[in-house]
């Protein structure tokens, strides 16, 4: 497979000096004759019915224009109409007007505006798509965005930095995969995370539940999230720096440069982030243990929950040049390191357990649009990672909330019972070296008839030992090895006067692993090293649809379907001595089949209100899934059990958004979802039906409301100046964590408020963001016996410069 | 109906009087011992978590009269009308002698190691009493305890931890010698309600026994000698390849192993060495070793090469190799295994095991059929009980066995299926069939209190 990817980029290379671009880009900036930006105007070809609108600093990009003379049309309610002819004869023209201010209110003009996130949202498939465009100037996490949004929840061991997962529609875990610009983040290791990557280097987030788009290639069962990070078009540097409670700090920035004669373009972005998250803790699961074994429940800050991150990304190369759209290589380097303060629950706090993790990333990327023909787009890109991570436990005792030593009834400090805070003392070393590479090929057969094929490749080579084992066991380690292809090919189509859009897609998996375990094997009496190799090759297939259908031109109708596919993982089949799981080699993929409808409706226009709604009804039937084996008379000297295929279960829920504007002042949001995941094995192997059977699976947040305020005042204290005032108000409703429904075992109803303000100066270059987090100080769970930071402030300055010129 | 079963119990005690009375003469006195009639029995069911028969989804209980409970006719629903026990996972239950208060460790979750006490006042009123202690930072979240037989004063709680080689860590020139783990003693004053003492030390065991890669994993199932002055604590073996680090499967057992600790000062420990069996002596989640009326303590084995055997500890708190008590001879079956079992007094006890032909259990492949037999150690003889077997019927979780004068209640569910509480008289061998027992799929009710 290697050796055709770079006989294909050599071709590429090669021909596409002579390959002359049939299409181009305008792209420029309104301003005002005195200079100030005009922003949100529509920029208009009527010969090609194509628009834009520009942005708070009047930029705008119109792209995919064919070779050609056309009148360019600019109308704003702040400026008078224009006109003016521009010619697109190479791949980038630059049209800049200058517009004079109007003298007068127009009555009523309607700007809908065609933006990436309408796009997205309206080809059919179940998808928020999450703008962090005013949400990188505040004090708020990428995850905090996350788990504002529609049918998604976030469920957080702590403060910034803590364990997390994320669940999609009721499906969550190994389902849910994470994508960086359309690579799998595990490319990038754990220290380049959404706990890490600050909202401000973000373009948006797409949030894709139960049909995962073709693009986006890998065995996603449940669902994918696509963080595509931000590509300004502009020479443009900013940078913030925040702090607040905890002694939280963070600090990022991000520049580009572009050469416009030679195309070439320099981006950078870096950003620590640091936190004590020493937040204070209290109620029943915070208890210091006695001598003689009563509890004294206290009130206390945690100790050992600090976590710092550190990263930079560098790309360089060429941009809207003839033989190049984009063309790039880089490198992303992180660095975390993490203090862990408990384990499942926070009842038994830890000292001394952390982890730290590097990693090195290099990419190249590689697009271009008509490339040999018309309608000819290709995409390569490629990843490598380095990865390692320490996690370190060697501390022999055990500590109370105050994090004191704690004593035993004769004066002494006791013992872990495991031998150190969570398990035996370890400093368990992992080395990860991954390589991902995707290609895409979309043709346009005719318009509105487009084929995709988009293949990926990823390898992960994983060692791993654990310092605090004798030399001998260390030696005595075996090797995974993985190889993944996902292949896929879909089908585009735009018909019915392009009310119906429909995407038809198919997915090839196929997965190999070769093992490596060492073995003793006796040579004439004496015990010899011998390594024993297996592999296994597996594929699979999968296949969905998604569809919309424009009733009327603001009401859509939208279902998409898929029977989604997860492969085993590595240890899911080979086992893991460590972990005491035995190998499975017949495991089976775990098949899904997901279903989503639902309707768009808006935007609605009254006078200066607008409103729009959604709703989506969702069904997840998730068969062959893979779960541990419990067999509990297995000899526990050696307790070892396997993986099967065996469970079933089934999600079936909906979700529903209802937007409001007045003007450009007011805007409110409200989100809802509210599902079931059912346990779905009706009957033992005898025949009997089970009494779980259809109920709620436990420890599953099933019913979630979130609304989000936001008020504007413009030229409060300056002119020109802008005052966002913002509320968000959180509503989980109570839900038990086992099967035995025990008041005590529940997690209670939450109500979680936070407000905040943002001031933009005059000139737009200087933004104050004061947030409050936890407005009440009330005790929040995201998991059961796990508190989350009570109230918190923070304070946030943000620098913009957008004209840079060098 | 009651004065025909009272005339059968009768008759068959008369028999029973007739044929053996006179045989023993250390252990049996073979008196009638009157159960009490006035005390509540607390019926246990695990629920299924994600697989049945798992025991895994926690644990309830419930509470009737000692009519009800020996009333055929009378039916127990512990999974609709029962109390939930605070424990994630089975919880483990044991009761004071007079019926009147239960005893929990929650077993794992955010409360794991917390001991608590629940009056029980009939039904599905439990009352939990206001003061808990935890154990967990002795003894780990999941922990392995007992309640001793001295009137409901103590619990010894005992635990392993942090296995490592004396050569572990990275650059350690050092040659292999053992591997060690920290051992936990620890016992609880029930009555109190707080820790009363406890003791950590490695236990070694002989040089040429560590260099080959054997050491203590797990420690279970305490058990205070006649004298008073020391418990006696079960043990389940490992050996690991000292090379790789790996645990073995397949290895030459050593000789069955307790250890000896001094009481009540827990001090002292001391391993001693069965020549008769090489099984583990560790049960499961209940009892397993019980001090009878000789004065001498029987011990079960498990996991040993011929099945599982019943050992004796004489008074000088060593094994007595002479004296020799196979399931598999004693049942004529091959490889026995003891899931649970309970002496009843005068010699006599009631043994809940599986073996090479037991069938495989339908809930789950991996799972097989048990069965429970009448043991009687002095004449070193066993009979199977009669009881609707089923497939389906799995000892291997069960946990109380209700010793009330000369009568044993235990529960005999298959998974998934309802069954009955028997009372099985232990002095005449008479089974007699009482309250039904309302199952639900998937879960199993796992003892009596």
């Amino acid at each position: 497979m290697k050796p055709l990817y770079t006989l294909l980029f050599f071709i590429l290379c090669s021909c596409s000096i002579v390959t002359l671009a049939q299409t181009g880009k305008i792209r420029g900036t309104l301003r005002f004759n005195e200079g100030t930006p005009v922003a949100a105007a529509v920029v208009y070809i009527e010969a090609l019915d194509r628009h834009t609108v520009s942005d708070l600093d009047g930029l705008y990009e119109l792209d995919d224009i064919p070779y050609g003379s056309y009148a360019v049309e600019v109308r704003s309610i702040e400026a008078e109409k224009s006109v003016t002819e521009v010619t697109v004869d190479k791949p980038l023209v630059t049209f800049t007007p200058q517009l004079k201010e109007s003298s007068y209110q127009l009555g009523e003009v309607i700007v809908k505006g065609t933006t990436e996130k309408r796009i997205i949202e309206t080809k059919g498939f179940a998808v928020n798509v999450i703008e962090t465009e005013q949400e990188g100037l505040k004090n708020i996490q990428t995850n905090d965005l996350l788990n504002r949004s529609v049918g998604v929840t976030v469920r957080q061991d702590g403060g910034l930095g803590s364990a997390v997962s994320y669940n999609l529609n009721g499906m969550s875990g190994n389902s849910v995969r994470i994508f960086v610009d359309d690579i799998p983040i595990s490319a990038y290791g754990s220290s380049f995370s959404l706990n890490s990557i600050p909202p401000s280097l973000i373009e948006r987030i797409e949030v894709y539940k139960g049909v995962i788009p073709s693009h986006l290639t890998d065995d996603a069962l449940g669902g994918a999230i696509n963080v595509v990070l931000k590509k300004e078009m502009r020479n443009s540097l900013t940078a913030s720096l925040s702090y607040g409670s905890f002694n939280t700090f963070q600090a990022n920035i991000n520049g580009r440069y572009r050469h416009d004669k030679s195309g070439f373009t320099l981006t950078l972005s870096g950003f620590h982030n640091y936190s004590d998250n020493d937040y204070e803790v209290w109620g029943k699961f915070v208890r210091n243990i006695l001598p003689n074994g009563r509890y004294e429940y206290v009130r206390a800050r945690r100790f050992n929950d600090a976590y710092r991150s550190t990263g930079s990304r560098i790309e360089m190369g060429f941009t809207d040049v003839v033989w190049a759209d984009q063309f790039f290589v880089g490198y992303n380097g992180s660095d975390d390191y993490n203090e862990i303060q408990h384990g499942t629950y926070m009842s038994i706090p830890y000292m001394g357990r952390f982890s730290e993790s590097q990693s090195h990333a290099f990419n190249l990327i590689y697009r271009k649009r008509d490339l040999f023909l018309p309608g000819l787009d290709l995409q390569l890109s490629g990843v490598y990672g380095n990865r390692s991570q320490v996690v370190n436990d060697t501390v022999r005792w055990n500590y109370n909330w105050y994090g004191e030593k704690s004593m035993g009834l004769y004066g002494d400090p006791i013992l872990r019972p495991n031998g150190a805070q969570q398990g035996a003392p370890t400093i368990s070393h992992t080395h990860r070296d991954i390589f991902t590479l995707r290609s895409g090929v979309a043709y346009t057969i005719i318009p509105r008839h487009k084929v995709l094929i988009n293949h990926s490749y990823y390898t992960i080579d994983r060692r791993e030992f654990d310092e605090m084992r004798s030399e001998a066991e260390q030696a005595f380690v075996g090797r995974r090895d993985l190889q993944k292809h996902v292949a896929t090919l879909s089908y585009e189509m735009t018909t019915l006067g392009d009310r119906l859009r429909s995407n038809l897609f198919v997915k090839f998996y196929r997965q190999m692993i070769d093992r490596m375990d060492p073995v003793l094997t006796l040579d004439n009496g004496e015990q010899i090293r011998t390594e024993e190799r297996v592999n296994s090759t597996r594929k699979a297939a999968g296949y969905g649809l998604a569809l919309s259908y424009a009733l009327l031109p603001e009401l859509l109708l939208l279902t998409s379907a898929e029977k989604a596919v997860r492969m085993p993982s590595e240890n899911e089949l080979f086992g893991s001595i460590g972990e005491n799981i035995v190998e499975n080699p017949h495991i089976n993929p775990e098949v899904s089949n997901n279903l989503n409808i639902g309707f768009k409706a808006g935007d609605y226009y009254m006078g200066a209100q607008r409103f729009s709604f959604s709703a989506t009804g969702f069904l997840r039937d998730t068969r062959d899934k893979i779960v541990r084996q419990i067999n509990p008379r297995l000899n526990d000297a050696i307790q070892t059990s396997p993986f099967e295929n065996l469970g079933k279960t089934q999600s079936l829920g909906i979700e529903a958004e209802a937007n409001y504007a007045y003007d450009d002042k007011l805007s409110l949001l409200f989100n809802l979802s509210r599902f079931n995941t059912l346990f779905n094995m009706k009957e033992d192997a005898a025949g009997n039906r089970l009494d779980y059977y259809r109920k709620q699976m436990p420890n599953e947040p099933w019913f979630t409301f979130n609304s989000t305020a936001q008020y504007t005042l413009f030229n409060l204290l300056q002119k020109r100046s802008q005052l966002h005032i913002h509320y968000s108000f959180r509503f989980v409703e109570s839900f038990q964590t086992t099967w035995l429904d025990i008041e005590d075992f529940r997690v209670p109803r939450q109500y979680i408020q936070d407000a905040g303000f943002s001031y933009l100066f005059p000139g737009k270059k200087f933004v104050v963001s004061f947030d409050v987090r936890n407005l009440f100080d009330r005790q929040v769970y995201d998991n059961f016996a796990v508190q989350k930071p009570g109230r918190a402030f923070y304070l946030k300055l943000n620098y913009t410069i957008n004209h840079i010129n060098i | 109906m009651n004065t025909k079963l009272i005339r059968t119990t009768l008759f068959t005690a008369i028999a029973a009087f007739l044929f053996t009375g006179c045989e023993n003469e250390t252990l049996t006195d073979n008196r009638e011992t009157t159960p009490d009639t006035e005390r509540w029995i607390t019926v246990a069911g695990a629920l299924m978590g994600e697989n049945p028969g798992d025991g895994n989804g926690g644990t309830m209980v419930y509470a009737v009269s000692y009519e009800d409970a020996r009333d055929p006719n009378a039916s127990i629903n512990v999974f609709d009308d029962g109390f939930s026990v605070k424990s994630n996972r089975t919880a483990r239950l044991q009761s004071s002698e007079d019926g009147n208060t239960l005893f929990n460790i929650a077993y794992t979750g955010e409360n794991g190691g917390e001991f608590s006490r629940y009056s029980v006042n009939g039904g599905n009123h439990f009352v939990q009493e206001d003061v808990t202690v935890s154990i967990a930072q002795y003894a780990g979240t999941s922990p392995r305890w007992a309640k001793l037989f001295d009137g409901d004063r103590t619990g010894i709680a005992v635990n392993v931890a942090n296995i490592t080689a004396n050569n572990a860590g990275s650059g350690s020139a050092e040659p292999f010698r053992y591997y060690r783990g920290i051992a936990t003693v620890l016992a609880l004053d029930l009555q109190e309600v707080v820790i009363s003492g406890y003791r950590q030390y490695e236990i070694p065991l002989s040089e040429e026994e560590e260099l080959l890669g054997h050491t203590l994993f797990r420690l279970d199932a305490p058990v205070l000698n006649k004298a008073g002055d020391k418990v006696i604590i079960g043990t389940w073996m490992q050996k690991r390849n000292p090379l790789t680090g790996e645990t073995e499967s397949d290895f030459a057992r050593l000789g069955t192993k307790s250890v000896v600790v001094d009481y009540p000062s827990l001090e002292n420990p001391q391993v001693i060495t069965s020549t008769v069996s090489d099984g583990d002596c560790s049960g499961y989640r209940s009892f397993n070793s019980f001090l009878a009326d000789d004065g001498n303590i029987y011990q079960a084995t498990q996991r040993g090469s011929n099945g599982s055997w019943i050992l004796r500890i004489n008074s000088n708190n060593q094994y007595d190799n002479t004296y020799r008590f196979s399931l598999d001879e004693a049942l004529g079956i091959t490889h026995s295994y003891i899931e649970s079992w309970r002496y009843a007094g005068n010699g006599i006890a009631y043994v809940m095991y599986s073996h090479d032909d037991s069938a495989n259990a339908t809930f789950n492949s991996e799972e097989r059929q048990s069965f429970l037999a009448r043991v009687d150690l002095t004449a070193g003889t066993a009979h199977q009980v009669e009881l609707p077997y089923e497939p389906d019927l799995y000892f291997f979780q069960y946990q109380g066995f209700l010793v009330n004068g000369d009568e044993v209640y235990v529960a005999v569910t298959p998974v998934g299926r309802d069954g009955h509480i028997y009372i099985l008289n232990s002095r005449t061998g008479a089974v007699t069939k009482g309250a039904r027992l309302i199952n639900k799929a998937g879960n199993h009710y796992i003892g009596i209190y």
